[in-house]
């Protein structure tokens, strides 16, 4: 685009009176309109009545105004249908700045008129100084592809799946194992209604066979990912089933052949925790696993005896393939959704209750498969909750779902064998919810008995094969002693195994527990990784609907990546390449990993990935990268405007940079609650406060500016991960620098605020000031 | 005299290829050390040109002027701006004297 005129107008809008009251408005009109550049300067009464925005658009129309400065109060609608109205007369809208003189507390009362009427000068000439070096700029379109990946098919990402199909999206899904379903295929009944949870998953693999826009991918993993949000290259890696998908109906010729037997483990790979209602072992040749879905059959190659073909030559329909081999699959995908799920915590690192040793000792998800098979049901049951849960030698978290799962499960006994005895073991009785009706029915229920407290020991009796349990009831303080036939522990949730290794494809962040990382609050599904979504129990333990409510809010989420298209705000970085010299510490810190080289090995964000947080900006040690509508050189520009002193004598003068989403409401609410900040302050408000480059903070120390304050967040509520911390290691080392060239360190502060801390920030900038005054002028004031 | 690094501020510039004074030395004289972090491998062949100095993004790297400029204690501090240069020297009796450049040569 056409570098625009430097004709700039300026326009005060007096907002009834409000400016004017305060300020000597002539006096400013009279000095500024002879402001080098400036081509129109004029009071507007009311730029919303008639004729308000005529003589403006006029001006513009005739091309006598390169660039716009609206002086005054402009809310963000307002500011909203000026860019539009202008727009449609061909104004860019990023020409135009707006400069509020009343939030910087140049209106405050009890302000002498010459400081109110060189602050706002002074401010005008900053932004002034900041609307010279604006540039035209249009909103970048990227390709998006329209359809999306799902990696892992159980309960979530079959929901979301079909979710996202029948808005017409085309869906992968991927799955490790022989077939979809994942844990929830391998329990007997979900709670609270105590159905059967199959009926859901047929349900839904109904409804994708259906759409015909979804595409299994089982026995696969995925190995590589490049590109970004809009076009993800994904490459997959898929084991083979040595059976032609296509061919085999199931009808179970092979399996009666078939020599060998295989145990069938609940995790993803074989010789782990027994799985719950599945099948305990079954022929090398069988079933997809856990529900049968791909319909064709799977050969466990590596179990197979060598030579042994039985399974092909019986085989009616000659589906069986004993020479497959693994291949690769190459797919473009608009974005990817996590749903990675759980493995059960392995129970055999918990000593404590015999599990492992004693048969009658068995996990929740065994539980599940025991009611599921036609055996007898056992007559005394004990359950033990939070075995390995919070507990600081195993899991230190609570997986929600262990108590209700355990109470549900009594619950089922029950109906099964009236004349069963249940006892839960606990600590607390975590039913959230509406979970507490399950609960309180169970406490009211014969024969079912909560007890709390922890067994102290658990051995076997010698000839019933029953076990003898020893636990202090903590609540009567008496010891109780018992003979139960089974005994239930109830195991929490670890991420699944393949999470860890999909965490190094895709570069996705996890938490200390190995849980995939998000903003919790603002934004649960949404990765560090943009386009990349998190669903499920891969985010946080959850219960089955939560995690499927989860994995269709991801896929909401996800779909702002696919369908032809993603608009890109022009508020992206890019990298002055004469000045950079590739340290990389943009790669290195950008919290969303959306730097990549370029063909002449520079750093170059990815426009889709990146989240315009300006964290490279601060980070760059030579000032290279510039946020395209906020570049380094207008901040520069603004700070040498602000050099100049407004306050009367030896008054010192604080710049601050504030975070745009914390900080800076924190300082315009304490001037519009009227709370006493010092008229020393003018601040910038900065995308995040880790957009502060330490060369910025050094030009306004180095132009006589005698303190600079940074408001940034509290710890860990910054929305792009820790700018707030990145931005507070950078001014202690400049304050280092500081007390090196005999200045006060103090000179450089940090402070977090949050967004009501209106009270914090005056108290600060009061204290600041303060202290400045005791510091005397900064040296640098020539 | 060599620049003295402080090496519980150097980061080795997150251990990338090349750290950023071993980028900017002229004599090709930093590297970085099995600790990972900077060091001047030869002091003598330095010119205390200060590139190193003003480079460092962490600001670990003090130059010591050499006997002939300023006796112990005598310290030169850069701090760069976006586009200016701000100089602090201090000499052996403790005396301040602070100058501000803008920079000449720009590149864009």
């Amino acid at each position: 685009m056409e570098t625009p005129s430097s004709k700039t107008g300026l326009f005060f809008w007096d907002q009834g009176g409000r400016l004017g009251k305060a300020l000597d408005l002539n006096w400013l009109l009279g000095k500024l309109s002879k402001t080098k550049g400036i081509s129109c300067c004029s009071l507007l009464d009311d730029p919303w009545g008639p004729g308000g925005l005529s003589q403006v658009v006029e001006k513009v129309q005739k091309g006598e105004l390169g660039r716009l400065l609206w002086v005054g109060r402009f809310s963000r609608e307002q500011q909203g249908i000026l860019k539009k109205k202008l727009a449609e007369e061909g104004f860019n809208p990023y020409l135009q700045e707006w400069c509020d003189l009343e939030e910087q507390g140049v209106c405050r009362d009890g302000l002498e008129q010459t400081v109110r009427n060189k602050k706002a000068l002074l401010l005008i000439q900053m932004w002034l100084a900041r609307v010279r070096l604006l540039e035209p700029l249009a909103p970048v379109e990227i390709p998006a592809s329209d359809s999306l990946l799902v990696i892992g098919a159980g309960a979530a990402g079959l929901h979301a799946a079909v979710s996202l199909t029948n808005l017409g999206k085309e869906v992968h899904l991927v799955e490790r194992q022989s077939g979809v379903g994942g844990k929830v295929a391998s329990l007997h009944r979900f709670y609270p209604r105590l159905c059967d949870p199959r009926c859901g998953l047929e349900f839904s693999i109904q409804a994708l066979s259906d759409s015909g826009r979804a595409r299994f991918h089982t026995l696969s993993r995925v190995v590589s990912l490049e590109g970004g949000p809009g076009n993800f290259q994904v490459r997959l890696e898929k084991r083979p089933r040595f059976v032609d998908e296509a061919r085999c109906n199931a009808c179970g010729e092979c399996a009666r052949v078939c020599p060998v037997e295989v145990r069938v483990s609940a995790g993803s790979q074989p010789g782990g925790e027994p799985p719950g209602l599945l099948p305990a072992a079954t022929r090398a040749i069988h079933p997809s696993l856990p529900m049968g879905f791909p319909v064709a059959y799977v050969v466990e190659r590596q179990y197979c005896p060598p030579g042994c073909r039985e399974c092909e030559r019986a085989c009616p329909s000659k589906a069986v393939e004993l020479d497959q081999e693994t291949r690769e699959e190459d797919l473009l995908v608009g974005a990817i959704l996590v749903t990675t799920g759980w493995d059960p915590y392995p129970l055999s690192k918990v000593e404590e209750f015999g599990y492992g040793l004693y048969p009658n000792v068995i996990s929740n998800l065994q539980m599940e498969g025991l009611l599921g098979s036609p055996t007898e049901t056992p007559k005394e049951v004990g359950f033990i909750q939070c075995v390995g849960s919070r507990d600081e030698r195993h899991l230190s978290y609570c997986s929600t779902v262990c108590c209700s799962v355990s109470l549900k499960q009594a619950l089922y006994l029950k109906q099964r064998r009236p004349d069963a005895n249940c006892y839960v073991f606990y600590q607390d009785i975590r039913s959230t919810g509406f979970q507490e009706e399950l609960y309180q029915k169970l406490k009211e229920m014969e024969g079912v008995t909560f007890i709390r407290g922890i067994p102290s020991t658990v051995r076997p009796e010698a000839g019933t094969g029953r076990l003898r349990l020893r636990v202090e009831d903590t609540l009567s303080g008496r010891e109780v002693n018992l003979a139960l036939d089974l005994l239930v522990l109830a195991g929490g949730m670890v991420p699944s195994q393949g999470s860890e290794e999909l965490a190094q494809v895709l570069k996705l962040p996890r938490n200390s527990l190995g849980f995939f990382e998000s903003h919790l609050q603002c934004h649960p599904e949404e990765s560090q990784r943009t386009g990349i979504y998190v669903g499920g129990c891969s985010r946080e333990p959850m219960g089955v609907a939560a995690s499927i409510e989860s994995a269709q809010h991801a896929s909401l989420e996800a779909l702002r990546f696919t369908g032809g298209t993603v608009i890109i705000d022009p508020k992206y970085p890019v990298v002055d390449k004469t000045k950079c010299d590739k340290c990389k510490r943009c790669m290195e810190e950008c919290p969303f990993g959306s730097f990549y080289f370029d063909e002449n090995e520079f750093p170059s964000p990815h426009l889709g990935r990146c989240r315009q947080c300006g964290n490279c900006v601060g980070i760059c040690p030579l000032a290279a990268i510039s946020l395209r509508n906020l570049t380094i050189k207008q901040m520069a520009a603004q700070i040498q405007a602000a050099s100049t002193s407004f306050m009367d004598g030896k008054e010192p003068t604080v710049f601050a940079f504030l975070c745009q989403n914390d900080a800076y409401y924190a300082a315009r609410d304490a001037v519009e609650a009227g709370l006493p900040v010092p008229p020393n302050v003018v601040f910038l408000k900065v995308p995040c406060a880790g957009y502060v480059n330490n060369a910025l903070i050094a030009d306004a120390l180095a132009l006589g500016i005698d303190g600079v304050l940074i408001g940034g967040c509290e710890d860990g509520q910054c929305h792009y991960v820790k700018g707030n911390q990145l931005v507070s290691k950078r001014s202690d080392d400049l304050s280092d620098k500081l007390q090196k060239m005999m200045m006060e360190r103090d000179r450089v502060r940090f402070v977090n605020l949050e967004i009501r801390d209106s009270e914090k920030y005056t108290a600060t900038v009061e204290q600041f000031v303060q202290d400045l005054r005791a510091m005397g002028p900064n040296p640098f004031k020539m | 005299m060599p620049p003295k690094v402080d090496k519980e501020k150097c980061d080795g510039c997150k251990a990338q290829q090349e750290p950023l004074c071993e980028q900017v030395c002229p004599g090709d004289l930093m590297t970085l050390g099995e600790d990972k972090k900077a060091y001047c491998r030869m002091p003598r062949d330095c010119w205390d040109c200060m590139s190193c100095t003003k480079a460092c993004p962490v600001g670990a790297i003090e130059t010591r002027i050499p006997y002939q400029l300023g006796y112990h204690l005598a310290k030169l501090i850069p701090m760069m701006g976006t586009n200016t240069i701000t100089w602090t020297c201090i000499d052996i009796n403790g005396k301040v004297e602070r100058f501000r450049y803008v920079n000449r040569g720009r590149l864009d």
